[in-house]
């Protein structure tokens, strides 16, 4: 009897060391103010997100009043922020900030937290109407359109070098950011007449049509001196064809992807400039989002935030933009791992 | 230890009474802990997460009675799911959607069977080759992409009726039909039968194929309705559906006093399983918030419940 009254005290024990090390609190605040805030993202434990989570966490560290959970399935699953968001309802949160991995799965889930009387938000992807109060979008269609032909004239030596055949390698014609993305670039090109698109590739979702698309697009327009890949699969799919093809530097890459995965590529010289948002400020905006709201100085209608060190920032409708893309170079891409 | 478990088995020791004892404890610790976690409300939206592999657990148990394993269960779900969101969305009414993936779901039951009881390749290779190949084919047969959301006729099953999660009724209709057919019916006690020995009971003159047949045959059927419910829950059908189901659920009628070998077991001692593991991991996934805690502590109390069995055995001699 004695061996189990001593596994039970184990067990005590162990239930005993609670979570204080997991959370993040700053060391003058009072216990009873703290407002609980719950990152959800689409997936626990890949480098996006985790470097989302280090703004995060600095922005709650800073603040000193947020205790911050961070938690999400570690196998991806919709189903699985389902039953998070629910379990954080039941122990009554403050608010809950959802990357949503499948915006349908996890509304209803989201919406009953607001019933609840909890302040749902979401960040990096949106979710259904009605199923959150604001958005935290890490940057507009426009931001990305212009920052991606403003990277590829920049490279080309600049507004009066730039010239000859440019292509754009997208991924399904349907496929919305995408589309929205083409409407900002081409509107940005008129103001570089000596830039000429020559054609917009579909490849799907499918690196290897990627790469086929781009062999085609250096064959048959042999001035052409860019190529935009804005899918993560498109533009590493095109930067191994210039890669192979032994034309880095002559035909260059640009495009839309995390800076890991294209690395190999920017240190090859084939691309010069990985264009992305600057994911830590992305997890530091979303806190101040949430704090903001738990303590009602952020109501619906509210045209700016203010967020710490990164200033004032726009609200437009209920999307809080974080608004500036970041552009990874040789210089600086090793600084950042995600 | 051994004379301790000697005396408790003198003294009218049975699993049962351990899973119970463990449950107070844990019960107990979870709501000194954080008195939110104990109450009605938590719980019942809690118990959502475990109807499902409550279900999945019924026919589980009678088969590993007989000595036997299906390993395919969670695949199988997911072969009903993408049914079900492929045919819905090529046009077949919802209903006929749901039948014909109740129809896929106890053909590929069936096909488990077969193998089994005709063919006679020991369930563990059978199960473990269609849980490769039905979450094979549900994943190839989608493209890995769920059909999402579905109408709201079918979406309200995931609610709840009288106040209860429609999931609960169906698990409580079949755990009380299984129960009884274990404990009460001929065919029932043949199912102990043929885990104790096999041999034996073919030359007593039981159907032994045909009551393994149908046996696989219903646990397809069942991951069948435990797809049609997870979908209607998360208003998706998604080919990752039951990933994983195979090891909680396992794990659970082990737990539950149901031996590996057959022969031993039933329903009670499964649904007190079933709790364990399930207030064990929600109260784990509460406290800590941590996702990958959880297959920890499944992982866990498999090895646990399997060291108790052992010195079960060694108290027995």
């Amino acid at each position: 009897m004695k061996k189990w009254i001593a596994a039970m005290l184990a067990v005590a024990a162990c239930v005993g060391c609670r979570r204080e090390e997991i959370e993040t609190t700053g060391p003058e605040a009072k216990a009873g103010e703290k407002i609980t805030v719950c990152l959800l993202p689409k997936l626990k434990g890949i480098p996006y997100f985790t470097s989302c989570y280090a703004g995060a966490k600095e922005a709650a560290d800073e603040l000193g009043d947020i205790e911050l959970i961070y938690d999400g399935p570690t196998e991806g699953s919709a189903e699985a922020q389902a039953a998070m968001i629910e379990k954080w309802t039941l122990q009554g949160v403050d608010v809950i900030a959802v990357s949503p991995n499948a915006p349908d799965v996890i509304a209803k889930s989201m919406q009953e937290a607001l019933k609840a009387g909890i302040n749902v938000i979401t960040w990096d992807a949106d979710s259904t109407v009605g199923s959150r109060e604001f958005f935290v979008n890490q940057a507009t269609a426009q931001a990305i359109g212009v920052g991606l032909v403003d990277a590829m004239v920049n490279d080309l030596g600049g507004a009066e070098k730039a010239q000859g055949d440019v292509a754009i390698i997208s991924a399904n014609t349907t496929a919305a950011n995408q589309n929205a993305w083409i409407e900002h670039m081409t509107a940005r090109l008129k103001e570089h007449p000596n830039l000429n698109l020559v054609t917009i590739k579909y490849p799907g979702e499918d690196q290897n049509n990627a790469f086929q698309d781009a062999q085609d697009l250096m064959k048959a327009y042999p001035n052409l001196k860019g190529i935009w890949g804005i899918t993560s699969i498109a533009f590493p799919g095109a930067a191994e064809a210039v890669k192979q093809a032994d034309k880095a530097g002559q035909v260059l890459v640009v495009g839309l992807a995390t800076p890991n995965d294209m690395k190999l590529y920017v240190k090859a010289g084939v691309v010069p400039s990985v264009v992305l948002w600057n994911t830590q400020d992305l997890g530091y905006l979303t806190v101040h989002t949430a704090r903001a709201l738990a303590k009602g100085t952020l109501k619906s209608g509210a045209t700016e935030i203010e967020a710490g060190r990164l200033g004032k920032k726009v609200i437009a409708g209920d999307n809080v933009l974080l608004g500036d893309i970041m552009v990874f170079k040789k210089e600086n891409i090793d600084q950042f791992d995600f | 230890m051994r004379a301790l478990t000697a005396k408790l088995k003198t003294a009218g020791w049975r699993q049962e009474y351990v899973l119970v004892m463990l449950l107070v404890v844990l019960i107990g610790v979870a709501g000194a802990l954080d008195p939110t976690f104990v109450t009605a409300r938590a719980q019942l939206k809690l118990s959502e997460n475990i109807w499902g592999l409550a279900i999945l657990a019924l026919p589980m148990t009678m088969i590993i009675i007989t000595a036997g394993i299906d390993l395919s269960v969670g695949s199988t779900v997911a072969l009903a799911t993408v049914t079900f969101g492929l045919s819905w969305h090529q046009g077949v009414p919802v209903w006929g959607a749901a039948l014909l993936a109740l129809g896929v779901a106890t053909a590929a039951g069936a096909l488990n069977g077969f193998l089994v009881s005709k063919v006679k390749v020991h369930p563990l290779i059978v199960t473990l080759a269609t849980l490769a190949a039905f979450r094979g084919i549900a994943e190839g047969a989608s493209k890995g992409k769920p059909v999402t959301p579905l109408p709201d006729a079918f979406t309200q099953f995931g609610d709840t009726f009288a106040g209860i999660p429609v999931a609960a009724w169906v698990f409580a209709v079949l755990a009380i039909v299984c129960a009884l057919f274990l404990g009460r019916t001929p065919n029932g006690r043949f199912v102990y039968a043929i885990g104790h020995n096999e041999r034996g009971a073919r030359f007593s003159g039981i159907a032994v194929d045909r009551i393994l047949f149908l046996l696989y045959s219903l646990s397809g059927l069942l991951a069948g309705v435990v797809a049609l419910l997870y979908a209607a829950r998360r208003n998706t059908a998604s080919p990752e559906a039951g990933m994983g189901n195979e090891l909680d659920v396992i794990t659970a009628v082990v737990i539950g006093g149901t031996s590996i070998y057959g022969g031993r077991g039933n329903i009670v001692g499964t649904c007190l399983g079933i709790l364990l593991i399930h207030e064990t991991r929600e109260f784990v996934r509460w406290y800590w918030s941590s996702d990958e805690l959880n297959l920890i502590v499944v992982g866990s109390l498999l090895v646990a419940s399997v060291l108790a069995h052992r010195l079960l055995r060694f108290g027995k001699k």
